[in-house]
Parts: structure tokens; C-alpha cells; sequence
């Protein structure tokens, strides 16, 4: 294994926080050439996840979602990375990366229906290369080196699916805390040992919860790649500028065949953890203020504006899509239907199961047991 | 049409909140999504944006009161053109008259439209619209549990037991207490939201014991309030309610046994130090000689007690251990090369120890009739002050009381008593593998001035040794 450093603990910065660009040696490079619709896009992205973030926790405060995930404040560092990437790249998410998934595609009514409760998972993961949320912490980042070794074989036996690229890579989200989580350590020992092709994308936002950055990681989390092997670097999470040309960069790395590499982006959760949390509880209001000051979308927008790539008429057009997209979200979340029961038990198995088969049964005559809305029982 | 907007779960399970302060009053124009008050969960503080746009027609609940989750908070009167009023709303009228059709053929059905249906369909429904609350999620709105089932579950479809269903259902209605729904630790947590349990907890109620009067039976902290006063008696003085009939305080005149006793402990226990150890025996070939003992036609009427093998193996380890059989003087002391056994009974009279004098005198089956006879005696009590002199050990038998292990008090004079806990079938290894065994606690206070540890440890050891293999007597 040759010459692998200490990630810098000072993140990587394009943009400061007034919204001036800086040079930089390695990484100015990576958006020096972006067209400025790729700029625009990221901009309306952040945008549209805000406005739909807010209309979630709306949402549940009136009682139409079971829970809500804000990720208020780390819109740039989830769209800086996904869009880096190809849209062949699977992605491996938490359960806050809304974002990410907008992005890729997925509509409003699909994301809520774990929310909403009516449903286990509401896309199809293989249509947008988008896995299914994981609640339980870091559990997806083993998968994600599973799918990583997968990758290996097919492209070793070549049995590489039709459509899927050779250099296909696997973004493996998590978080501060999940970095605790010996899932994690599991993952990174063998996504190092066999070289996989992933990366690893820790969104730092401070507090796992209740538990502040500094009791999770005595040092930068970016410096525990060292330890198995590989390259970690640390980026602004709330400069979309600087999460992109990173990301491009580790990808452009792995798809060399240079094995796994990690991103810390450092960022901060404005909101709750979740609408079940209050975070007023365990962090003081002054180190709110000081990240709100740090806004990813109003420092982007800063130099959007002053480099007249977006003007007025634009930002006006993606505030009326973003009101849009939370319309849309609230007729969806009235209009979704409950799975029906049906449907859970013919999913467990791809062929008829006898035990499953009399389960269903079981549970139909149950429910057929019960009183009819109105009807007195006649006792 | 005024719309009312419910108490949602705001959080995971949450049953109920405190209203905080409200953020607008009645007449006040309101927006979709704008905050209108805020409350105090068990969890959080939490802003409440409102589902409806129109004007406030009336604050249902006031600041500071606690509502259930699905209790009305706010109504609002709809809009009169602009607002929030879905697209379509127009053609609410005529789509509502067509009520028999199921929701999940008509998916385009704008949310507010949707409500006013089912609010008409249903027979609560009093023109007013509600905001329908998250189904499937949390205790509240589990609806088809709340619906009373017609015929048992057909439990013979399946074998129950090989999948784990939990067949039977333990429906009641709503005011049963808590306890006869079970008191697993789950049907609690159900009944009971957190911030009630810690309620129950300050008043020191039990929470099974509580009626619950919120829905489906669910425990409210006005139950535990008044249930809390209704146990403690609150109409009554404490003084008056009294632990038996009788006066509140009686004095007793010490007298007797009681008296006697009381100065024999106080001077036994302020002037010798005391030391106590204990042993546990397997006793399980004891207890079959003493099975083999009662058949025996020599034995018959005669007490065979764990007490007999007890007195026969003391006498075996005083010959071992003489200073165990001793008496303090403070210059010198007496050792006795003879056992005055004193055995401790609890009479009627209060506790007596008759003495066995030479002891070592007597054959087993001697021993044994003259044990019968002491302790008949005893409980009759017939016991002459005469008959306590001289003792020089003594043994006392708790397990006759069901206890284990004990430190009484020495007799005057003497320097041992050994205690003998209960017999009890216990787990032992025997062999390298874990068997039933019959299982004795063994032990004994001593005069530490004359007896040391190790002293009282061999001695006690002695006797443990025969406890565990009576045919130790033989050697």
C-alpha cells in the first residue's frame, strides 16, 4: 500500500462563506469547466429538497407522517456528491438522504411511503440505482460492500449484467455516528482487503442524535481511512462547489482501479434528528446561529449571482417549481393507499410458500372476525 | 363548513400534549402550514403548523391543558376563495353524493375533498370536517383493533404454536383495570403513556392496578389523580385507619419468658463478642437415613428430625474440638468433657432452651426419645427453669421456620450454638454433573474469646462432615 497521509483537518473550500471562489492546486480544476446548467442544476436541487423538506415536517406535525428526517442544512453535501456521479453508480443512503434520491428521480410519493407508513420501501431500487433507505444504522454500508464485491466478480467472470458499466462505483452514505457502529468497520476492512471500487461518504453533521461529534471521533473521521489503507479526505459539506470536485476526484480514482477512498463532509444538521427528537434539549442556540450563518444554498446562491449565472427570473422559476413539488407532496401523502396485506405476504418469497400461503389465510379469517364500521355487536 | 384540526402524534407513539401557547386567536386569518400553537410532548416542544387555510372560529383547548391525541385542538372556517382549497374542490358536491364507492378507486381525489367524504360517511359525523390522522402508526389509530370481533379467530386453520401467532384475543371494554388485561410489561406501556407511568411512580400506585377512562381503556393522568386520592384514603385522617382493631399504641408489661430472655440476649450479646460462620451440606443421605429411620418400628412415634443426626454429630465434634464446649470466665476457662445440650424451641410462652445434661451418654435411639419428650414438653409448656440450667452448646433449628441462615445470640455461659437452616432441593454438582440434591445451611455463632475462625470453622466442619455422611457415626 504506498503513501497514504492523514487526511488535511482543515476541509477542503472553493467557496468561502460570503460566496467568493478560491483557487485551489488539486480541485479548482474539477469545476473550472462545468457548464453553467450543471451550476444552475445544482442550485435548483438544493432548492427543491429545502422546500420539500419543509413541507414534510409540516406534514407530520399534522399528523399525516408516521415520522420525518429533516436534512435541512446538508442539501450541498448531498448534491455536491450525487451529482459527481454517473447515475449507473449505486447508491447505498442512510434514511436522510432525500436529496440525493430527488435527485435521482425518485417522486415525492415513492419517498414518503416508508414515511407515510404505507409501504416498506416505495421505489425500486434498481430503477433509479438507488437502494432502499436503511433505519437501521450502518447496516447499509455492509451492503454496500457486498454490491462492491459483486461488482468485482461479474467484471472478473464476465458476468456483468447488460447496461451496467465495468467502472460502475458504490457511494456508501453514512453518518457520524454510524461510523461507531462496527457495521462500518466491518465494511471499510473489506472494501480495503479486496480493493473494492466504493466510496465512502460520511455526511458529518455533528450530533449522532444527542451525542456530539467530538465524544463519536477523537480525530477528524476522514483520518480512520488511513488506518485501513486508504484515502479519506475532508470537504466543506455546505459548499456544493467543493463536495463536487472532491467527489469527481475520489471517483475518478476508484474508477482507476485504485480501490475504496472515503469523503467526510463536514456539515451540520440544522433541524432534529427526527420530528420524534428535540434538539433544543442537548445543543445550545449560539452553535445553531454560527452553522446558519454557514448556509450552503444562500452562499451558493451569493456567487450564482455575482458571477450572473442565475439571475431574478431564475431563482423566482425555482421557487415556484419547489411550492409545486410541495403541492404535489401533500396530495400525495392524502392520496396514498395502505399496502394491502396481500401484497406483504406474496412478496416474501418469489414462489408460492406453503407456510406463507397458511399465514395469509390465517390473517384474512382474522380480519373477516372483526365488526364492520356501524355494525353493533349483538352483546 | 368549518374544519377541526385533531392533536396529531408528533412524535413516536405519543398519546397526548400540553398546549404551550397559542399563536392566534379567534378571527385571526390563517394559511396552510402557519404555526398555531405550540406544545409540550413527552418528548419535545413543538410548533404545530396547521393542515387548513381559512379563519380561526375557536380554540377548542386553552394553554396549559393537556389533550389526548385525536382531540380536537382548532377549528378553522374554510376560505372563502383563495387559500389552500384544493383544485377540484369545486366539484366536491357532486363527487361526495357517490359515497358508497371506496376511496382507492377514485386515487385523484384532492386531500380536503377526501376528508369530507369519509366525515359523512361516518356515524360521528356532524357536518364538521377532521383532519384524518396517520393510520397504521402509533397506538391511537390502529382503528380495526379497536373493532369488536364477531366469532373467534379460527385458530385450527393453522398450528398456532409452530409459527409463533398469538391466537385469542383479550378484548374488553375500555374500564376494566389495567391488571385484568394482563400485566405484561407491553399492555402497560400501552395503556399508559410515559409521562402517566411517572405520575403513577410520584403518587406510588402500581399502574395495572389503575382504571383507565381515555380511549380504549387508555390510563390519563386524571385517572391516576383520582385514583391516586381514592387509594390513599384522602377522605379519612391516616390515624384512623389502623392496622388491626384495637387502640392506636398499647403498653405491654414485660413479664416471664419475655423477660427472661430479653436480659439473657442483652448481657449475652453486650459482653461476648460474637463471631458466626456458616456451610452448605448436601444432606440427601441424611434425609434417606431418616426416611429409613421413621419405618424402623424402634423409631416409632419418635422424632426423627434433621435435629437428632444434628445433636449426635455435635457431640462427635465437641470429642474432636474441646474448646467449643467451654464457659468464659475472664482469668480462666472450663472446659467440659461432657455435652449439656441445650436445644432452643419456640413456644408458646416465647423462646425456651431445655438442656439434654450429658448427652453423650445416650445411645442414638436414646437421643431421640429424649428430644421427643424435651421438645413435647416445651410446646406444652411444662419446661422448668430447672430444666434450662447448665447447658454447654446448644443447637437452634430456624429451618423449622423456613429460614436459611441466622446468627443467634449464645446462651449464657456457653460458648457455641450451632444453627440449622431449612432442607432444600437445590442444584449440586456431583461428580462433574449438576444434580438435585437435598441442601442444608449450616452454622453457629461463637464466644470469639475462647473460639477463633478456624476453631469454630473445624468444629462446624465436624459437624457438617457427619450432616453429610452419617455413617461417620460409626467411626
Amino acid at each position: 500500500m504506498s503513501d497514504i497521509r492523514l487526511a488535511d483537518p482543515t476541509p477542503v473550500q472553493l467557496l468561502a462563506e460570503d460566496g467568493t471562489l478560491t483557487e485551489h492546486p488539486i480541485f479548482s480544476k474539477y469545476i473550472e469547466d462545468l457548464d453553467e446548467e450543471i451550476l444552475r442544476e445544482l442550485y435548483r436541487h438544493m432548492v427543491l429538497e429545502r422546500r420539500f423538506d419543509t413541507e414534510a415536517t409540516s406534514l407530520q406535525r399534522q399528523g399525516l407522517l408516521a415520522l420525518w428526517v429533516p436534512a435541512l442544512g446538508q442539501e450541498a453535501a448531498q448534491i455536491g456528491a450525487i451529482a459527481a456521479l454517473e447515475p449507473t453508480d449505486r447508491v447505498f443512503p442512510t434514511y436522510r438522504e432525500h436529496a440525493m434520491a430527488l435527485y435521482r428521480g425518485i417522486t415525492p410519493e415513492e419517498l414518503m411511503g416508508t414515511f407515510r407508513a404505507t409501504r416498506h420501501t416505495g421505489w425500486d431500487p434498481h430503477a433509479y440505482n438507488f437502494n432502499a433507505y436503511s433505519v437501521v444504522l450502518a447496516s447499509q454500508v455492509m451492503h454496500a460492500a457486498g454490491w462492491g464485491m459483486g461488482i468485482k466478480q461479474d467484471v472478473a467472470t464476465g458476468t456483468l449484467a447488460e447496461g451496467r458499466p465495468e467502472n460502475e462505483l458504490v457511494l456508501a452514505c453514512l453518518g457520524d455516528g454510524a461510523t461507531s457502529q462496527g457495521d462500518a468497520h466491518e465494511s471499510m476492512v473489506f472494501a480495503s482487503s479486496y480493493e473494492l471500487p466504493m466510496l465512502y461518504f460520511i455526511q458529518n453533521n455533528h450530533w449522532a442524535i444527542s451525542v456530539p461529534q467530538e465524544t463519536q471521533s477523537r480525530v477528524p473521521l476522514a483520518h480512520r481511512a488511513a488506518g485501513y489503507g486508504f484515502e479519506g479526505l475532508r470537504v466543506d459539506g455546505n459548499d456544493v462547489l467543493a463536495t463536487f470536485a472532491v467527489t469527481r476526484y475520489m471517483a475518478e480514482q476508484i474508477r482507476s482501479g485504485s480501490g475504496p477512498k472515503l469523503v467526510e463532509a463536514v456539515t451540520y444538521r440544522i433541524g432534529a434528528h427526527t420530528t420524534a427528537d428535540d434538539p433544543t434539549k442537548y445543543r445550545s442556540k449560539e452553535e445553531l446561529e454560527v452553522w446558519k450563518s454557514r448556509d450552503p444554498i444562500a452562499r451558493y446562491r451569493a456567487w450564482l449571482e455575482s458571477t450572473s449565472v442565475i439571475d431574478a427570473a431564475f431563482t423566482d422559476k425555482v421557487d415556484q417549481e419547489a411550492a409545486e413539488l410541495a403541492k404535489q407532496l401533500r396530495k400525495a401523502v392524502h392520496t396514498m393507499e395502505p399496502v394491502q396485506l396481500e401484497r406483504v405476504f406474496d412478496t416474501v418469497y418469489a414462489e408460492p410458500h406453503r407456510q406463507v400461503e397458511m399465514e395469509k389465510a390465517w390473517l384474512k379469517d382474522y380480519e373477516a372476525g372483526f365488526a364492520e364500521e356501524g355494525q353493533v355487536a349483538d352483546k | 363548513m368549518s374544519q377541526t384540526f385533531n392533536l396529531p402524534d408528533v412524535g413516536e407513539g405519543l398519546t397526548e400534549a400540553e398546549i404551550v401557547s397559542w399563536r392566534v386567536s379567534q378571527g385571526d386569518t390563517v394559511d396552510v402550514n402557519d404555526v398555531v400553537c405550540e406544545i409540550e410532548t413527552a418528548k419535545s416542544l413543538v410548533e404545530l403548523p396547521i393542515p387548513f387555510a381559512g379563519t380561526v372560529q375557536e380554540l377548542v383547548a386553552g394553554e396549559g391543558e393537556t389533550i389526548e391525541v385525536g382531540q380536537p385542538l382548532i377549528r378553522i372556517s374554510a376560505a372563502d376563495s383563495g387559500g389552500a382549497p384544493p383544485p377540484d374542490s369545486a366539484d366536491s358536491n357532486a363527487e361526495s353524493a357517490s359515497s358508497a364507492a371506496p376511496a382507492s378507486e377514485k386515487p385523484s381525489v384532492a386531500p380536503a375533498e377526501e376528508h369530507q367524504q369519509e366525515q359523512e360517511q361516518s356515524p360521528r359525523g356532524s357536518g364538521e370536517e377532521q383532519n384524518r390522522a396517520l393510520v397504521g402508526s402509533g397506538p391511537k389509530a390502529d382503528a380495526p383493533k379497536a373493532r369488536p370481533r364477531t366469532r373467534p379467530a379460527a385458530l385450527d386453520l393453522v398450528d398456532v404454536s409452530d409459527l409463533g401467532v398469538r391466537g385469542g384475543n383479550g378484548r374488553k371494554d375500555g374500564r376494566s383495570p389495567a391488571s385484568a388485561l394482563g400485566h405484561s410489561a407491553a399492555e402497560v406501556v400501552r395503556r399508559a403513556a410515559p409521562p402517566v407511568r411517572a405520575l403513577a411512580k410520584r403518587f406510588g400506585l402500581d399502574v395495572v392496578q389503575l382504571v383507565g377512562t381515555g380511549r380504549d381503556g387508555r390510563i390519563t393522568r386524571e385517572d391516576v389523580e383520582a385514583q391516586a386520592q381514592q387509594f390513599s384514603g384522602s377522605q379519612q385522617s391516616p390515624e384512623s385507619v389502623s392496622l388491626y382493631e384495637g387502640p392506636r399504641e398499647e403498653q405491654v408489661q414485660v413479664r416471664g419468658v419475655r423477660k427472661a430472655t430479653a436480659l439473657n440476649v442483652s448481657a449475652s450479646a453486650s459482653e461476648v463478642p460474637h463471631v458466626s460462620v456458616f456451610k452448605e451440606v448436601d444432606v440427601t443421605r441424611m434425609m434417606e437415613l431418616r426416611a429409613a429411620l421413621r419405618n424402623d418400628p424402634a423409631y416409632e412415634n419418635l422424632s426423627v428430625s434433621p435435629m437428632l443426626f444434628a445433636a449426635q454429630a455435635i457431640i462427635r465434634a465437641a470429642r474432636k474440638n474441646p474448646q467449643v464446649n467451654a464457659t468464659w470466665h475472664g482469668s480462666h476457662y472450663t472446659l467440659c468433657n461432657y455435652v449439656n445440650l441445650g436445644i432452643a424451641a419456640a413456644t408458646p410462652r416465647g423462646l425456651v432452651v431445655p438442656v439434654i445434661h450429658d448427652a453423650q451418654a445416650y445411645t442414638p435411639l436414646g437421643l431421640a426419645a429424649a428430644l421427643t419428650a424435651l421438645t413435647a414438653e416445651a410446646r406444652e409448656g411444662k419446661t422448668t427453669p430447672a430444666q434450662m440450667q447448665g447447658g454447654t452448646v446448644s443447637i437452634t433449628n430456624i429451618g423449622s421456620l423456613g429460614l436459611d441462615f441466622g446468627t443467634p445470640i449464645l446462651p449464657p455461659g456457653q460458648a457455641s450454638i450451632v444453627v440449622l437452616g431449612a432442607v432444600r432441593t437445590k442444584p449440586w454438582v456431583v461428580g462433574g454433573q449438576i444434580a438435585p440434591r437435598q441442601i442444608m445451611t449450616i452454622g453457629g455463632s461463637f464466644d470469639h474469646r475462647l473460639i477463633d475462625g478456624d476453631l469454630a470453622g473445624a468444629f462446624i466442619s465436624d459437624v457438617a462432615a457427619v450432616m453429610e455422611q452419617p455413617g461417620l457415626l460409626m467411626a
